[in-house]
Order: structure tokens, then sequence, then C-alpha cells
């Protein structure tokens, strides 16, 4: 069941209705509802890793529970490591392991063994590196004595389950979600508003201009041999967007939704393609996940301390875990080592904390530098996407090569029956409208919110792609 | 609460307006439209007289050569369409009847489309604009599953097909955007694609023993004076289960089967469809064979 799906669409107002109107009377029936239609959610995909959730909820649960009660050190790291050893269990078991046999069988080949690896037949349960990802953030926080363990099962599980989050974030830290599913939520009609408007301009994201661009880049991207330089760059440009509007906008109408709950969300995107630098870009793409890579690899890694190759090995360390992350595939290792590669200059010039502000533009020079600086920062995030999109690493490299090599810059004609340069003017218009709204969650809200809501309508209905349909690309991680 | 429940009903009421006011608008576009494609030709244009009318999918559309009609003196027309079915070939001779054409010879080529009688949607979609201007439109769509959806939901033929009749394609009617699907009597000639194996499998294909869209144009056919001529079109050598067209002669004896008149892959575009070369040839064959008379 995806957000923009009719199914969505008749499950929500049904969840919404009896949150407000049935179970309102206090916060264990709101919760114990969204609980019941957390896991109705998740099962709509596979009803059989339901239980894989239950299970991880119920580890971190009982561990964090056992860490606090623990007198002794080794009984507390007892309890510590069989949580973090079940919960990367699974992760590497689900994601990882056929990565890892497959590459040590071709290390192995090449060194002249014959090897044929034994590959589990296992389907990547939806949202697994993200609920992991919670209960791991939990239990290391309870050791660390940063929080207090949860005793109320109900509540916890709120924190793991919670549907708008369940399957692709933003990862939220027990620090700031629990608080507020401890406590009866009452309806708030500005904060309400302020979730549909967010909401409706997530799908926008997703179905205007993400799955849109989405038929262009694929067109591009799956015969990217016979396509020439103009195609190539342009299908990195709309990769770029189609993540972005796919990515925020699935953020948005998660954050959008809990509103109308009447929980906030961690932020998870903040106008990325408007960074100066690629430092910036970071602070301002999948932030709930940086701030977690941060948090609990890169600073226990020692961070920014101790000397110089430090810094640049934790660094490398943390978009590489960063990129395999997303998924079991030297694409996306390369693409968080190509993110290393950027951050390193500003790491070494101790400019990575330069550009902390909203970018401002005027009548002056420097502001022809910013639009340079984001230029120049938004055509290395397009270079790493595309190893991101690419099914190997060479074909990333051979669609790299064939923008410089394969000479015309001209129309060409699509395999979706569309000529190269059609979503320009769409693309454009959208990064006008962020531009525009920059300081703002959404552009809707504010003044002439209802004209500005109709145009989004609008959108959606008239412009929306919709009978080629697309899978949020990150329920796939 | 009723503060955000009177803001939730706004919503829904500007997004009712919204579509209304787009289906108005595109169905308006659509309905002016005459030069983008065969339906949208066969639907605003009056009485017509031909001596051939060629139906079918692509098989038909790259096969039979109009021109070759013409030159012996056969006014021609081929609407055979790219993806099409025998619903819309039966849907098309039928709009070309309420629009009281004066058919001679109809040319159907059923072969593999008549291992289904399912709506071919690329295709079908084209007809929704017209849905609630023609009742032929009408009527063969209320079989369907989704027609309440289609006819009773404002815009949703048009979300639903959003790639065949969505913005793009109004965008290219208002602004009469030529195609070349018009062109040479409707009859798409095919090049030679790069040099490949010629190869085809077509096992999993059966012939329904009743494909009712197909029994529909025979019916029409007889009911309006119409002669007949149902043809197999030819496939390269190299298909596993060519017998398939055995088995359509077998459940349907009054096809014709010409699967064998063009063989040799030099005359193949690809598998399934004949280029230039091949289609001449076949079509010579079929003009010999069936309008002596008039030669």
């Amino acid at each position: 069941m995806f957000f923009n799906s009719f199914a969505f669409a008749v499950f929500f107002p049904i969840v919404f209705i009896l949150y407000w109107f049935v179970f309102n009377k206090n916060k264990s029936s709101q919760n114990l509802l969204l609980i019941i239609a957390s896991y109705y959610f998740y099962s709509c995909w596979d009803f059989r890793f339901l239980f894989l959730l239950v299970f991880s909820t119920f580890l971190d649960y009982y561990t964090g529970i056992q860490i606090e009660k623990s007198q002794k050190e080794t009984t507390r790291k007892f309890w510590f490591w069989l949580s973090i050893g079940v919960n990367l269990g699974f992760l590497g078991i689900f994601k990882y392991y056929n990565f890892f046999a497959n590459s040590m069988s071709e290390l192995l080949t090449s060194v002249g063994f014959q090897s044929s690896p034994f590959l589990l037949d296992v389907v990547l349960p939806v949202g697994i590196s993200f609920y992991t990802f919670h209960g791991l953030s939990y239990v290391i926080d309870i050791y660390k004595k940063r929080i207090k363990a949860e005793y109320n099962f109900v509540d916890y599980s709120l924190f793991v389950s919670y549907f708008p989050l369940l399957v692709a974030g933003p990862i939220e830290r027990a620090t700031h979600l629990l608080p507020q599913v401890k406590v009866k939520r009452s309806f708030d009609f500005e904060k309400a508003k302020a979730g549909i408007y967010q909401f409706v301009w997530g799908l926008v994201k997703k179905v205007v201009i993400a799955d849109t661009c989405a038929t262009y880049a694929n067109a591009i991207f799956d015969h990217y041999t016979s396509m020439n330089s103009l195609s190539l760059l342009l299908g990195a440009i709309y990769f770029a967007f189609q993540i972005y509007g796919d990515f925020s906008g699935y953020s948005d109408m998660a954050l959008g939704m809990s509103k109308l709950f009447g929980i906030d969300l961690l932020k998870n995107f903040n106008y990325p393609y408007f960074s100066r630098d690629i430092a910036e870009f970071w602070r301002r793409w999948h932030i709930s996940l940086s701030t977690w890579f941060k948090d609990y690899l890169y600073i226990p890694l020692g961070g920014s301390r101790g000397s110089k190759l430090q810094q640049v090995r934790n660094t490398f360390i943390i978009f590489v875990v960063s990129g395999f992350w997303h998924g079991a595939n030297w694409t996306y290792l390369v693409w968080g080592f190509l993110n290393a590669v950027y951050f390193l200059p500003l790491l070494l010039l101790k400019r990575n904390r330069t550009n902390i502000e909203n970018p401002v533009l005027s009548w002056n020079l420097e502001s022809v530098r910013t639009i340079i600086n984001i230029l120049s920062t938004f055509l290395l995030s397009c270079v790493a996407w595309v190893f991101f999109r690419a099914k190997t690493v060479t074909d990333a490299v051979l669609y790299l090569k064939g923008i410089f090599t394969k000479g015309t810059f001209a129309s060409q004609y699509l395999d979706n029956e569309r000529y190269n340069f059609e979503l320009l003017i769409l693309v454009l218009a959208f990064v006008l409208v962020e531009w525009r709204y920059r300081t703002q969650v959404e552009p809707i809200s504010g003044k002439f919110a209802t004209l500005k809501l109709s145009v989004c309508l609008l959108a959606i209905i008239a412009l929306g792609t919709y009978s080629d349909y697309k899978e949020f690309i990150y329920f796939q991680f | 609460m009723k503060k955000f429940l009177l803001f939730v009903l706004k919503t829904i009421i500007i997004t009712i307006v919204l579509l209304m006011v787009l289906d108005l608008a595109y169905t308006k576009i659509y309905l002016q439209s005459s030069s983008r494609g065969k339906i949208d030709q066969v639907y605003s244009s009056s009485a017509q007289k031909y001596d051939v009318v060629i139906l079918g999918s692509s098989r038909a559309n790259n096969h039979f050569v109009s021109q070759l009609f013409e030159d012996k003196g056969l006014k021609t027309f081929n609407y055979g369409m790219s993806g099409s079915h025998l619903f819309e070939a039966d849907l098309l001779l039928k709009l070309m009847l309420e629009r009281k054409y004066e058919i001679k010879n109809l040319i159907i080529e059923v072969d593999l489309s008549l291992s289904n009688d399912k709506r071919a949607d690329g295709v079908a979609s084209k007809f929704l604009p017209y849905l609630h201007n023609s009742e032929v439109v009408r009527e063969q769509f209320e079989q369907e599953a989704d027609y309440n959806y289609l006819y009773y939901i404002p815009f949703y033929r048009y979300i639903k097909f959003d790639s065949q009749i969505g913005f793009r394609e109004g965008f290219k009617t208002l602004t009469k955007e030529p195609t070349s699907l018009l062109n040479n009597q409707g009859y798409y000639p095919l090049g030679n694609k790069k040099k490949m194996k010629m190869r085809n499998d077509i096992t999993n294909l059966k012939p329904l023993p009743h494909n009712k869209y197909y029994e529909n144009v025979k019916l029409l056919c007889k009911k309006h004076n119409i002669r007949l001529l149902p043809i197999m079109t030819p496939m390269c050598e190299n298909t596993k289960g060519i017998n398939y067209f055995e088995k359509v002669k077998k459940a349907y004896p009054e096809v014709y089967n010409y699967e064998n008149a063009v063989i040799e892959d030099k005359y193949f575009s690809s598998c399934g469809h004949m280029n230039d070369m091949g289609a001449r040839k076949f079509t010579a064959v079929i003009i010999n064979d069936f309008f002596k008379i008039k030669i």
C-alpha cells in the first residue's frame, strides 16, 4: 500500500476518523489504534515479514530493559551486543548475504578457484533498514545512558512501527518520538492544515516530478549505449530530480500525514539542490540518516577529533557505510566513496561548515559565486547519482564517458516516445518554486494558500504520471 | 475539528471542480481533433466510400500497402493500428458504420489477435474521449470491468491512460502537431532493422474457439453487405509454435491463411513484421487472389 495509491486513500481517512472520533479517550487507545493500523499497513506488502518486525521490536524492547536493569557491566554488554548482533544479523542475512557470497565467489574465480556460491532465495523485507536503525539507536542510547528504557510495549512498538515512517523513514530517535507518543494528542487545526499542505506538496513531488522524470531517466539509462551526449547529460539530471522528488516527496507525505495525528517527525530534507558545497548537501539530504551515522558511527570513531589521517579515515568510513546502507551493490559503495572524495577537500581546508545559512541572492558578485557553487555542487551530485542509478560500476563509468564522447548535443527521440529535452520546462518550474519558498517547509502555506493548493491539485491531476506506476525508490532499501 | 472538516470539504470540492473542468476541456480538445490518428479521423469524418478498408493490428498496418490497391483503382485506407486487438478493430468498424461509411471489401488481419478478446489499453484508450459522445463507443466499453469508473468519474479516463490521452497528447492535439499515422493511406512501411537473427515464440498462444469481437465484425459485414476477407499474414520462418496458424484455420475455416505467402528473412523487419519490400510482395499476392476482376 503506497501513500499515492487508491488503497491508501481509503485506509488513511478510516484511521484518521477512528483516531480522533473513536479512540480519542486517552493516549493508550490512540497508540493502540496506530499500532494496529501500522501492522495492517505493513502486512499489505507481505504479512510474513510482520513477524520479523514484531520480533525485532520485542528484542529491542526487552534488551533495552535488561540493559537498564543490569547492575554488572558484563551483563549490560551481553544484552547490548545481543541486540546489536541480532539486528545486524537480520540485516546481513536479508540484505547483504548474497552480495558477499557472490563477491567472494567472483574473487575466488578470479584467482583460479572454481566456486559456486550458496545463495539465499529471500526477498528483502520492506523497510528493514529503517526499522532496524530505529531499534539500534534506541538500544545504543540506553547503553550509553542517554535515555531511559521504555517499559510500555505499545508505546515502544509505535516508536518502531509508526506507519508514516515505517517503510522509508525518516529514521526517528527515541528522544524525539517517544516523548510524543507518551502523551495524549489533541487536535490542532493549524498543525493539521499544515500537514495537508505538506502531504499535497509531497504528492506533487512524487507523481508530477519524480514519476515523470523517471520515464525519461529510465528511457535514457536503460539504453545508454545508444544515447547521445545531451541525452546522457539530461538523463543524469532527470534522475537527480527523480530521486529527490521520490524520496523527499515520500518524506513530506510522511511528515504531513503524521501532523494529522498530532505527531511531528524529524525533518528529512532541506532543499539539498541549493547547497553550495557537498558538506552542506549532506546537511540537507536524508538528514535523519546523515545525523544517525554522525551520532552512532562518526563521533564514536573520533569524528573530527584526532589527526588529519584519522579524520580522513572517519569521513571515508561514514560515507562508504552510508552508501552500503542503501544496498548491497558495488555501485552504492562507489557512490558513497565518491561523496567522501568530494567532501575531503572541504575537510582538509576546514571549510566543511562554511555554508550554514540558507543561500541568498542579490545583484552582486557574491551571488554569482553562490550560483556557480550551487550549480557545481549539483553537477557533482549528478555524477554520483549516475553510480547510484546504474546497474554496475562499469555501466556508470561508460555512461559518464559517453557524456564527453558521444559527440552530438542534439534532441533525441527516446524509447518512451518522447524527446530528451521535453521535461526541462517542468523541472525548471519546479526549481523556481522550490527556490522561492526555500525558507518554508512547503510552498503552499502563507498568502494565497487556497490558490496555491488549487494549482498543486491541478498539477497532480493533470501533470501526474499514473499509467507508468513507479514504486518509491527508497522502499527497496 | 469542525474547522478542519470544512477545510477538507473545501479541498475535496476544489478537487472535484478541477476534475470536471479538466474533463470538459480535454474532451473538447479531442473532439475537435481530426488528424492525430486513425480513430479521431474516423470520429470526425462524415460518410465515406471505400472499395477496400483494412483493419487489424500492426500486422495489418505494416503489411497491406494501400497504394498498390489504389493503383488498381480501388479506393483504400489502411486502418490497422499498431498494438491493437480485435476489440479496437470491431469498435473502429462500428464507428465507421455509425458515420455511414460505405465499404465494399473489408480486409481484417486475424491471426494472433484471435487468441484473446481483451481490449488493448494503448489503443482502446484513444476512443475514451468520445465515451460520452458516441453511443457505439459507450456500448463497447459498457461490458468492461472499469466502465463505471471511466464513464462516471470525471477525468478518470485521462488520468488512467495519461500516457495515451493525458496532458502531453492533449497539448499536441490542441496545437495540431502532425503525425505520420495518416500518411500513405494509413499504411506504415517498416525498414530493415540491424542485422539480427529472426525468431519468435508463439507456442503459448491458442486461438479462442469463439472470439466475440471477430464474430461481431462478421455480423456487421453481413448486415451491411460488406465482403469480409479475414486474412492471416506472414511471420518469419524461425517461429516456434507456427502451427498456431493451422489451429486458427481449424477453428475459423473461413480465415485465409497467408502465413506462408512471404518466407525469406530478407522480407522481414522483425519476425512478426515484414519490411516494405515484403509488404509489397505480400499485398501483390492478396490483390492478385482477391481483386483479379478489377485488375
